[in-house]
């Protein structure tokens, strides 16, 4: 290891005479790819607004999480809660701040051609097809839940992300709660090992290799189906009912949430929560910060930092129905806000919220 | 075999030759499919670029899909892939060129030469992805941040055995006789080499360097791990840093038929660039070659 | 390809001893500084050379360290590629889930595990796959251009292929996904299992396939996607044609003529003169292959985009696949826990060292076969 360091040294040494700092006036951000349609919209707007540059590139939850670790990006997206070894790699809990930025529905994209009208799903079929036990389209359980729709003699093929992915994280603890039998030879995380199907990278390399894929089912979030203009299906809930997801149906996922939050961590699993109308597999979007913002270049790149994120869970909430993402609620809000004010850098308080 | 051949039956002899045409058929088969393939292929990247290509692409940035104006252009990549190329040239341009120069004439009386020159016909052919972790390994984890120098390093790691091997086959072209004359009106031999070797070859050199760079400028893979990408104008090579070819790839592998159409347009540009660097090789080299012709004669 | 062992020149020539003579005179104190000064410059940027190949090998080992250590051997025979820890159920001597005094099934947790051969196969396969469908046909296509095809064609054509060898992999990647995979899918692989189907072990092998899912066996038509191994060969060996195309076609100019004035004058046909031909050149042809096949072997961007993405071992040609190049493509960007990213390190190892071979192999076959050339 020792030889490591030296190597690395003496390479960044010679490699780098002049200005190894990110530019002060450009912020980074890196993650999950299922909020990249909003949070690209969200910097592009607050770049006209402001003026300040923010970049936000989608390598998925896993990706973001391991970005704040290693410190190569100031800001990440994540829609899976902070890993707990990623937090001791982070020097702990109390280091970082968690707050949600939107909610939004995972929903289960086909690629039918002929089939109208969306299909009906339950979670424990769509566990089935994941693990390989349901093959075909016309499998008799899916047959059973769409009574009056006739469903092709066509091989199912599941298609699901190659990558660390936060959609992965709620999709997979989704599907565990629905069947023993996928817990434990599946299991849930950023990452799994898939026994059929196919992988793309990303919620766009999922949407696009189910468009690709006549007899494809895939999971992704809300938007990059609604965009792209393909079906998807309803989903039953916890009380029997089947639900289209929405951000309506979302938000009342979320609605329970506030109970789980305090301090400056808040992630909450919404997941599989309960009410008549609630879509059952929803999540929040993290955005996650270190809570003393000394991995930035200097005191006014963290204010525009802290200023963007508090522009983002408030003004920016409006962009987010615009594209099928589920608002904070105002509760929630709340404590984002309480979060976002423990942010400071260098020891110093920053203005926050004012 | 003639005394063997003169026995050979005429029936023998027909189906020989029966055989060797439907062979010598197979090869212009093989060739016309292979012509063919790449006929398709090119038309198909052509065709699709020049639909999507517009004035747009060179001007405008990234725009979200939904938002108006979408999907914008190019322009930040197309911008970072040529400031790539011109960090990633300085650092390898030189030193590939010092290698060559010393492949070519220093290393004869040397033990360094052989291996020297097996190990950079070799570390051509290591496949890029390993160079981009490698440039993650020693520049992305130390320095805290994706960053444009780490991808501009990844590059010259690829460019600099190119060059070093192009540099000394192009030096060792240069007659004998003009370092003997050189050497024998008195000069040194740093004086040779920089005043008369050098000159000589210098349109041979620089063909070296832009095949070397029209191989760096279509490379992806070392990038994705060290440049990252940015959807951003970005002139700081300490930041995150955008290029043609990630954005082509993140575009095609997404679902947005407009930004799949932007990639088309991307990939275009970046075959031309391919292309024309190509073809002006082409067009130096032979030129060089009917000179050296002409001077034999 | 040099031939310096076989060439005149050399830099230090042994020129008439006059010449020697003068120059050791002309060389003084002060010039002799100067050369020192250039020299050890060009010195540094060779020893550079050498520096890139042990830095490379270094810090990729001692990034993999982790992963060595942990896995050993065992890491390039595993089949389990699996990032997440998983909890499952205890099951006792017998076969029987363990419960716990209240009553709830006690569970244990299984760590994330990392085996290679998943990938390995991936690799090696795709890359076979695609010499087979690249090797005839450069073949043919080097023997046309050298012994059939009219000079000022030949010429053209030469450079066209130059320059297909040249565009960047993520063309043809693209092309494969919007159009190869497509037509693959919608009408070639359904064609295919038309026409082959009938053969009960060509169907067994390529479009059903027997799984044991969750303790079941269960027999199931592959779907067929068009995202797979054999996609993933066929671009492969649409990118590795020119290159070996153009070297075999160097190395078959390197023939000398008497070789085949010879054969042709004994009253050889065309088809017997060019096997002789290749016979006569074996070793720079296998070189030109083993080229390819490095080439094929270590190829990323194409591959990643239409090969499925699956690291599982599955013998269909028409299952999805993944290849190192493209696991690494995929997951190491995002790979957050430490041993995650140490075995992804190690599978770059293994693809360095597996391309390092095959290159090595190609040098000296081919360096070997023009010097033989050369001599005669």
């Amino acid at each position: 290891m020792k030889l490591f360091s030296v190597l690395k040294m003496a390479v960044v040494a010679m490699a780098l005479p002049a200005t190894t700092a990110m530019a002060a006036d450009r912020l980074q951000g890196a993650g999950a790819t299922f909020p990249q349609p909003y949070y690209q919209r969200l910097v592009a707007e607050y770049q006209k607004l402001t003026g300040a540059t923010i970049d936000y590139q989608g390598i998925g939850s896993g990706g973001g999480q391991k970005g704040i670790a290693e410190k190569t990006v100031h800001f990440a997206g994540s829609d899976a809660p902070m890993d707990r070894k990623v937090i001791a790699k982070c020097g702990g809990a109390e280091n970082l701040v968690e707050v949600p930025s939107c909610a939004g529905g995972i929903v289960a994209i086909y690629n039918l051609p002929g089939i109208k009208q969306a299909l009906r799903f339950t979670g424990p079929v769509l566990a089935e097809i994941y693990m390989g036990k349901i093959r075909r389209w016309n499998d008799q359980k899916l047959v059973e839940l769409n009574p009056g729709v006739e469903l092709p003699d066509q091989a199912i093929t599941a298609v699901w992300r190659t990558d660390g992915s936060g959609t992965n994280f709620v999709w997979t603890n989704y599907l565990c709660t629905q069947i023993a039998e996928f817990k434990s030879s599946i299991g849930a995380g950023l990452k799994v090992q898939w026994p059929v199907g196919l992988g793309g990278k990303g919620n766009p390399g999922v949407t696009h290799t189910v468009q690709q894929t006549v007899g494809g089912i895939g999971y992704v979030e809300q938007t990059y189906a609604d965009q792209n203009h393909l079906a998807y299906g309803l989903v039953q809930n916890k009380e029997g009912n089947f639900v289209k997801a929405t951000p309506k149906s979302v938000s009342l996922a979320g609605a329970g949430a506030v109970d789980q939050m305090h301090g400056q961590m808040i992630p909450a699993n919404i997941w599989h929560q309960a009410g008549k109308d609630t879509y059952p597999i929803a999540s929040f979007t993290y955005l996650i910060v270190y809570k003393d913002l000394n991995n930035l270049p200097d005191k006014e790149a963290a204010q525009t930092l802290v200023n963007f994120l508090w522009w983002a869970t408030h003004d920016g909430q409006k962009l987010a129905a615009k594209l099928d993402y589920a608002p904070l609620a105002p509760a929630v809000q709340k404590k984002v806000e309480e979060a976002l004010k423990t942010i400071t850098y260098k020891g110093e308080a920053l203005k926050i919220g004012e | 075999m003639p005394a063997t051949r003169r026995h050979i039956s005429p029936h023998y002899q027909r189906y020989l030759n029966a055989k060797s045409t439907v062979f010598q058929g197979l090869c212009v088969v093989f060739a016309a499919i292979v012509l063919a393939v790449f006929a398709f292929v090119a038309f198909y990247l052509f065709s699709q670029g020049i639909h999507h290509i517009g004035l747009a692409f060179f001007t405008e940035m990234p725009i979200p899909p939904g938002m108006a104006g979408a999907p914008g252009g190019m322009a930040n990549a197309l911008l970072g892939t040529l400031i790539l190329i011109a960090l990633a040239g300085v650092v390898g341009i030189p030193l590939g060129m010092l290698a060559g120069i010393y492949l070519a004439e220093y290393s004869s009386n040397s033990w360094l030469g052989a291996p020297v020159r097996f190990i950079s016909d070799v570390l051509a052919g290591v496949p890029s992805i390993v160079v981009g972790i490698l440039g993650y390994e020693l520049l992305v984890v130390p320095m805290g941040h994706y960053n444009g120098y780490a991808g501009a390093a990844a590059l010259a790691f690829i460019m600099i055995p190119i060059v070093a091997r192009t540099t000394e086959e192009m030096l060792r072209l240069v007659p004998h006789s003009y370092r003997e004359a050189s050497i024998a009106l008195g000069a040194s031999k740093t004086r040779t080499i920089l005043k008369v070797v050098i000159p000589a070859a210098t349109g041979s050199l620089v063909t070296g360097v832009m095949l070397a760079i029209a191989r760096i400028a279509g490379e992806t893979a070392p990038l994705l791990f060290t440049a990252l990408g940015s959807r951003l104008l970005t002139l700081n090579p300490a930041n995150p840093f955008p290029s043609l070819t990630v954005q082509v790839f993140n575009y095609a592998t997404g679902p947005y038929k407009d930004e799949q159409d932007l990639a088309w347009a991307g990939m275009l540009i970046l075959i031309a660039i391919v292309f024309v660097l190509n073809l002006t090789v082409r067009f130096t080299t032979s030129r060089m070659q009917r000179e050296r012709r002409g001077r034999a004669r | 390809m040099s031939s310096e062992s076989s060439q005149p020149i050399s830099p230090e020539p042994n020129s008439p001893p006059s010449g020697e003579g003068i120059r050791r005179s002309l060389r003084t104190k002060r010039r002799f500084n100067v050369d020192a000064v250039l020299a050890g410059f060009t010195r540094l940027g060779a020893l550079c050379i050498i520096g890139m190949l042990v830095a490379l090998l270094a810090v990729l080992t001692i990034a993999a360290w982790p992963s060595i250590t942990q896995y050993k051997a065992r890491f390039l025979t595993s089949s389990q590629w699996r990032a997440n820890s998983r909890e499952v159920s205890v099951r006792d001597a017998a076969g029987h889930i363990v419960f716990d005094s209240d009553g709830e099934m006690t569970t244990k947790t299984v760590p994330p595990e990392f085996g290679a051969w998943p990938v390995i196969y991936g690799t090696t396969v795709s890359s076979i796959l695609a010499l087979l469908f690249a090797v005839p046909l450069s073949f043919g296509t080097a023997l046309f251009l050298v012994r059939l095809c009219p000079r000022i064609i030949a010429g053209t054509v030469s450079f066209l292929i130059e320059f297909l060898a040249a565009i960047p992999s993520i063309a043809y990647g693209m092309w494969a996904l919007f159009v190869l995979a497509p037509l693959l899918q919608h009408y070639v692989e359904p064609g295919l299992r038309h026409a082959l189907s009938w053969m009960p072990w060509i169907n067994r092998w390529l479009f059903v396939e027997t799984q044991t899912v969750v303790g079941r066996t269960v027999s199931q038509e592959i779907p067929l996607t068009g995202n797979d191994m054999f996609c993933g060969g066929l671009v492969l060996a649409i990118m590795i044609l020119p290159i070996i195309t153009a070297i075999s076609r160097d190395v078959l100019k390197g023939v000398p003529r008497e070789q085949l004035e010879g054969t042709s004058a004994l009253g050889a046909t065309w088809w017997q003169s060019s096997r002789e031909m290749l016979r006569y050149s074996r070793s720079g042809l296998f070189g030109a292959v083993m080229l390819g096949l490095a080439r094929a072997a270590g190829e990323t961007m194409a591959v990643t985009m239409v090969c499925g993405n699956n690291t599982q071992v599955r013998f269909s040609l028409f299952a999805p696949t993944q290849t190192m190049s493209s696991l690494l493509a995929n997951e190491f960007a995002e790979a957050n826990s430490d041993i995650h990213r140490a075995a992804l390190a190690e599978v770059a190892l293994i693809l360095l060292v597996m391309s390092l071979l095959f290159n090595i192999i190609a040098r000296w076959l081919v360096v070997d076969s023009s010097a033989h050339a050369a001599a005669h």
